[in-house]
């Protein structure tokens, strides 16, 4: 259970990113954020783990609060919440099995994940994970050597490898093709479906959040302006979300 | 910029092309009339004298050591320094003076730094490591200096959201991004020591350049033109391993 209150964010210099969301996403959804460039979606998602501090408001998630957490207790937080980003953000000297290891860090002992020597079952279960995704055989490749698709599976395969509860995504497909950005659409509805892992993910385009969202939050100017299930989600509503129409 | 001020500074340009020239007395004639004495000198270096093989080899091997050495050492000093000279990663107080230290020293050669260390600590292969060493450090630290700034903060972001501690960031977010960099700045500056080396015999400073200036002012340029094949032949294999090595690392 993820809530968020009362959550603003303004940058040094002015920009503000988040006005003011109130919302409460349960266990188990799997919600499509939608909206325009610069609508708050990534804000919005780095706030729920962290990664930015909001100006004022709170996030709990599972009861806990995120905001104000710092050193281990943040670490904690982190490690339950994957986190997939737009650009993958891999180490691309590193290999795809390396890359996958890293989402083990919040479970290896440190001094063992430092010098590299990671638990046989930890890269057991890599190794699975990685074949999940559909990378079977391709442990030993460097990552920069792969397609952007397969780059986006390791990623993926790193945020799963933390066995987290929630599973976030920042415009996960905007790098990728439109072919690929349906299989990477369908392995997150299957990680949500089969796994019961909770995903928040921001999409640039409507038709994936019409066809994958159970729930599509629509934000604009830093506000939520749409909540609520895909088919309600009208051409209409859409526009308004998109071109600030008023209705 | 406007067409008269684009004129005027290709003028300028010419005008202190000109003046240079006069002051430092260019001359195509005078460099004609030099021909015959350097094909006199290179007649005089052939055959090279390969019976002072021993010596020749004696001073490449000790400027090889010298080149290692320094370039080691060098390495090791640079990275803290490096650290605290990126924009990104020092406060500014620090990356200011870092800086400008950086800059101050290595506005000095090493054949300078030798002159200084062979009146410090006497001749021999030791105060050429130190002059390869006090100038390798600064061009060392700007190069790691300026991979630290070019570093791509994505996948460092990527593992903190992991959950990772500082340290993990560090081993699995910044090393895989900066190892390979440093590695081979560090063989291309090992690379161009071993020349920097070579020379640092001419002033006391060890190394087969003490040799080649020895056979020279013996008038002995059959012995000079052996031990300088012999240095052609080290810089080329040092210059062949590294660039490989370097080429497997990017």
């Amino acid at each position: 259970m993820i809530r968020v209150r009362a959550l603003q964010k303004v940058y040094p210099g002015g920009t503000v990113a988040l006005r003011h969301i109130d919302l409460e996403i349960a266990a188990g959804e799997f919600v499509a954020l939608i909206g325009p460039s610069g609508a708050g979606k990534s804000s919005f998602l780095r706030c729920l783990n962290g990664l930015i501090a909001p100006t004022a408001g709170e996030v709990e998630m599972d009861g806990e609060p995120v905001t104000g957490a710092t050193g281990e207790r943040l670490r904690r937080i982190r490690a339950r919440i994957g986190f997939v980003f737009q650009q993958f953000h891999l180490l691309r000297r590193l290999t795809v099995l390396e890359n996958a290891l890293i989402g083990r860090l919040g479970h290896v002992p440190q001094g063992r994940s430092l010098v590299g020597w990671f638990p046989v079952a930890d890269i057991v279960r890599a190794k699975a994970t990685l074949q999940r995704v559909g990378l079977g055989g391709l442990w030993d490749r460097r990552v920069d050597t792969l397609s952007g698709g397969q780059q986006q599976r390791v990623a993926i395969a790193r945020a799963l490898l933390q066995e987290p509860r929630v599973l976030l995504a920042d415009e996960p497909m905007a790098s990728l093709d439109p072919a690929l950005a349906s299989t990477v659409m369908q392995l997150l509805r299957r990680i949500n479906e089969e796994d019961g892992i909770t995903v928040v993910t921001s999409l640039h385009v409507l038709e994936l959040a019409r066809a994958y969202g159970r729930r599509v939050i629509g934000l604009r100017d830093g506000r939520v302006v749409y909540d609520g299930p895909p088919d309600q989600l009208t051409d209409a509503v859409a526009a308004q979300i998109f071109s600030g129409a008023q209705p | 910029m406007t067409r008269t001020a684009r004129w005027a500074g290709w003028v300028a340009i010419l005008a202190l092309f000109l003046w240079s020239a006069s002051a430092t007395e260019l001359s195509l004639l005078r460099m004609v009339e030099g021909v015959p004495f350097m094909l006199d000198f290179l007649r005089r270096m052939v055959p090279p004298d390969f019976s002072v093989m021993g010596n020749a080899v004696t001073g490449a091997v000790q400027t090889l050591q010298i080149a290692v050495v320094g370039t080691g050492v060098s390495a090791l000093l640079a990275l803290p320094l490096g650290f605290a000279a990126a924009r990104n990663v020092a406060p500014s107080w620090l990356f200011y003076g870092a800086r400008s230290v950086l800059n101050v020293f290595r506005a000095v050669d090493t054949l300078v730094y030798a002159l200084f260390f062979v009146a410090a600590v006497g001749l021999g292969p030791f105060p050429g490591v130190l002059a390869v060493v006090a100038y390798t450090t600064t061009v060392l630290a700007k190069l790691y200096s300026e991979a630290i700034e070019a570093i791509d903060p994505g996948p460092v972001e990527a593992v903190a959201a992991t959950g990772a501690t500082a340290l993990q960031v560090l081993r699995w977010g910044v090393l895989p991004q900066l190892v390979p960099q440093f590695l081979s700045f560090t063989l291309y500056r090992f690379e161009t020591n071993i020349r920097a080396a070579a020379i640092l015999g001419f002033v006391g400073a060890g190394g087969i350049g003490f040799y080649i200036q020895t056979y020279l002012r013996m008038l002995n340029y059959p012995a000079a033109s052996a031990v300088l094949l012999v240095l052609v032949v080290l810089v080329m294999l040092v210059d062949f391993a590294s660039s490989r090595i370097r080429a497997r690392l990017v």
